[in-house]
């Protein structure tokens, strides 16, 4: 009888023991068990390469199982990897948009599916669809990057500025920065502004034929770092590359150390890696219950010049 | 006979009632009216602003005697204590006062040697007002005040405008040698403190003969 007690009171130490055991391990897998799906605009580039990664990285870090989907800077195919990261039961997406407007709808059917949805680096035109937008702050890094235009030009002489695609919005809040410095200084004259799309191989045929049209120009301002090294190439090739200052953004490694060899003046610096970090924490502290996030969340862009590159590496500082 | 006509005035009320209720119309200056209302008015923001938290906040302003020996000796205190920033990343904005006497001018600025730092001198920029150090320095503007981008970009460009019309005329009357005292808004980056150029946008001057 008194055995049978003992049996009875160990089994019920027993099956309080695996209750309470149970308990802690659904608590704890909680956020293990959440999916964050990273969908980015290419993996074709190795800028996106480093967002994209390093989104997944920190997702994975705080208990997160991810997977990276590739738009192929196709908004079908972007629209494809939302269909599948809503069927597949993704709880938050880390978004890098191909197209400002053509990715409002895949992102309002997340929203409508009640995944959040938090863009990095590139925004899409709608206040409401993603809880939040991480991006650089492309406006105010080009007004720095134009106050040392303004200094290197001594106020004066003529220049030229080459856009990147013209449907985008980083390539107008870069021109407009620029531009809100630069045009303050009436002896600045720009005598072209073309569009060569981001690319580097267009950059330089733009710039070699406005070379033919205006040989006498003082500079050329670019909205990213790979026109910028176009540029510098078509200043090469026709003798000028001492003559015409460069300027871009981005911060990409070929350009730091054009910068380095006095190639190039000067670059933004922006940081993915930041932008990608940050969406991976607010998609933590979304699960966590906080609401309140940003709608436009600016990552400040350093100004890389010939006076402070060896402190910076490509997108990024030195550790 | 007569269903079909009570079928056919049936459908045309409700097609009428339907069309009714689908059409509307309004006056074309209260649409345009309604829409200049929901557009955001950077000057309108920027002046309220400036009259209602920045100069009225000047006394809180860090005195740089004391904010250079902190930034020395411990430079993560100095930001976490007295430095703001709109969006995230390395460059912070402290707004500062101090007083000293005009070692030099030249066209982009007045360089003011800083009493108690023989070997401090800041830069007052007179002719580079642009940037959004005057707009985040105070820390009082809440970035969830603004839907998009572009709006506090503008807030930046109308407050720097203030300055150019209201505090910049006071620095022409400066010659070297003159006792002045400020108040102003720096730019640092966290990561890389360099002291030696330290310019500030101006926020309110006072120069003595």
């Amino acid at each position: 009888m008194r055995y049978l007690t003992v049996i009875k009171q160990c089994s019920l130490y027993f099956l309080v023991v695996v209750v309470v055991l149970c308990g802690c391990r659904s608590g704890s897998d909680q956020g293990r068990h959440k999916k964050v799906a990273v969908i980015v605009s290419t993996l074709n580039n190795p800028w996106f390469v480093v967002l994209a990664q390093t989104a997944a990285e920190q997702a994975k870090s705080l208990g997160y199982e991810t997977k990276i989907f590739d738009s192929q800077n196709n908004t079908a195919i972007e629209a494809d990897n939302f269909e599948n990261a809503i069927s597949a039961g993704y709880n938050a997406i880390l978004f890098n948009p191909t197209d400002a407007d053509g990715s409002v709808s895949n992102v309002l059917e997340a929203k409508s599916a009640g995944i959040p949805v938090f863009c990095m680096d590139r925004e899409v035109n709608s206040v409401d669809a993603a809880t939040s937008q991480i991006l650089s702050d492309n406006y105010s890094g080009c007004v720095a990057i134009g106050k040392y235009f303004v200094e290197k030009l001594n106020k004066q002489g003529k220049y030229v500025e080459i856009l990147g695609l013209v449907g985008d919005n980083n390539t107008w809040n870069r021109s407009k920065g620029f531009h809100s410095v630069v045009d303050f200084f009436p002896g600045l004259t720009m005598v072209a502004q073309q569009s060569a799309d981001f690319d580097r191989n267009k950059a330089m045929e733009v710039m070699e034929s406005i070379l033919q049209a205006h040989p006498d120009i003082n500079a050329v301002f670019c909205g990213n770092d790979a026109m910028a090294s176009g540029a510098y190439q078509a200043l090469v090739a026709s003798g000028k590359a001492n003559d015409i200052k460069v300027f871009g953004f981005d911060g990409a490694q070929d350009v730091i150390e054009s910068i380095q060899n006095k190639k190039i003046m000067a670059t933004g610096m922006q940081f993915p890696k930041v932008m990608a970090k940050t969406a991976a924490i607010y998609a933590d502290e979304y699960f966590k219950g906080k609401r309140d996030f940003p709608k436009k969340m600016p990552v400040a862009v350093e100004l890389v010049t010939q006076e402070n590159v060896n402190d910076y590496t490509g997108y990024g500082k030195k550790e | 006979m007569g269903k079909k006509v009570i079928k056919y005035i049936i459908v045309a009320f409700v097609v009428l009632l339907v069309g009714y209720n689908s059409v509307y119309f309004k006056k074309l200056d209260e649409v345009k009216a309604e829409q200049t209302a929901k557009t955001f008015n950077a000057a309108a923001y920027a002046q309220n602003f400036w009259d209602k938290k920045l100069t009225p906040g000047l006394s809180n302003a860090i005195a740089i005697d004391k904010l250079i020996p902190m930034l020395n000796t411990n430079p993560a205190q100095a930001f976490d204590s007295y430095s703001h920033a709109l969006g995230i990343g390395n460059l912070r904005y402290f707004l500062i006062q101090g007083k000293g006497t005009v070692a030099a001018i030249d066209g982009d600025d007045v360089t003011v040697s800083i009493a108690g730092l023989p070997e401090q001198k800041v830069k007052i920029a007179t002719e580079y007002i642009f940037g959004n150090a005057a707009r985040d320095a105070t820390g009082l503007i809440n970035i969830n005040d603004f839907n998009n981008t572009m709006d506090f970009n503008n807030v930046s460009a109308e407050i720097n405008a203030i300055i150019r019309s209201k505090v910049l005329p006071q620095l022409k009357h400066a010659k070297v040698g003159n006792s002045i005292s400020f108040t102003g808004a720096i730019e640092l980056n966290k990561e890389h403190v360099n002291l030696s150029q330290i310019e500030a946008v101006p926020v309110a001057v006072n120069i003595q003969p």
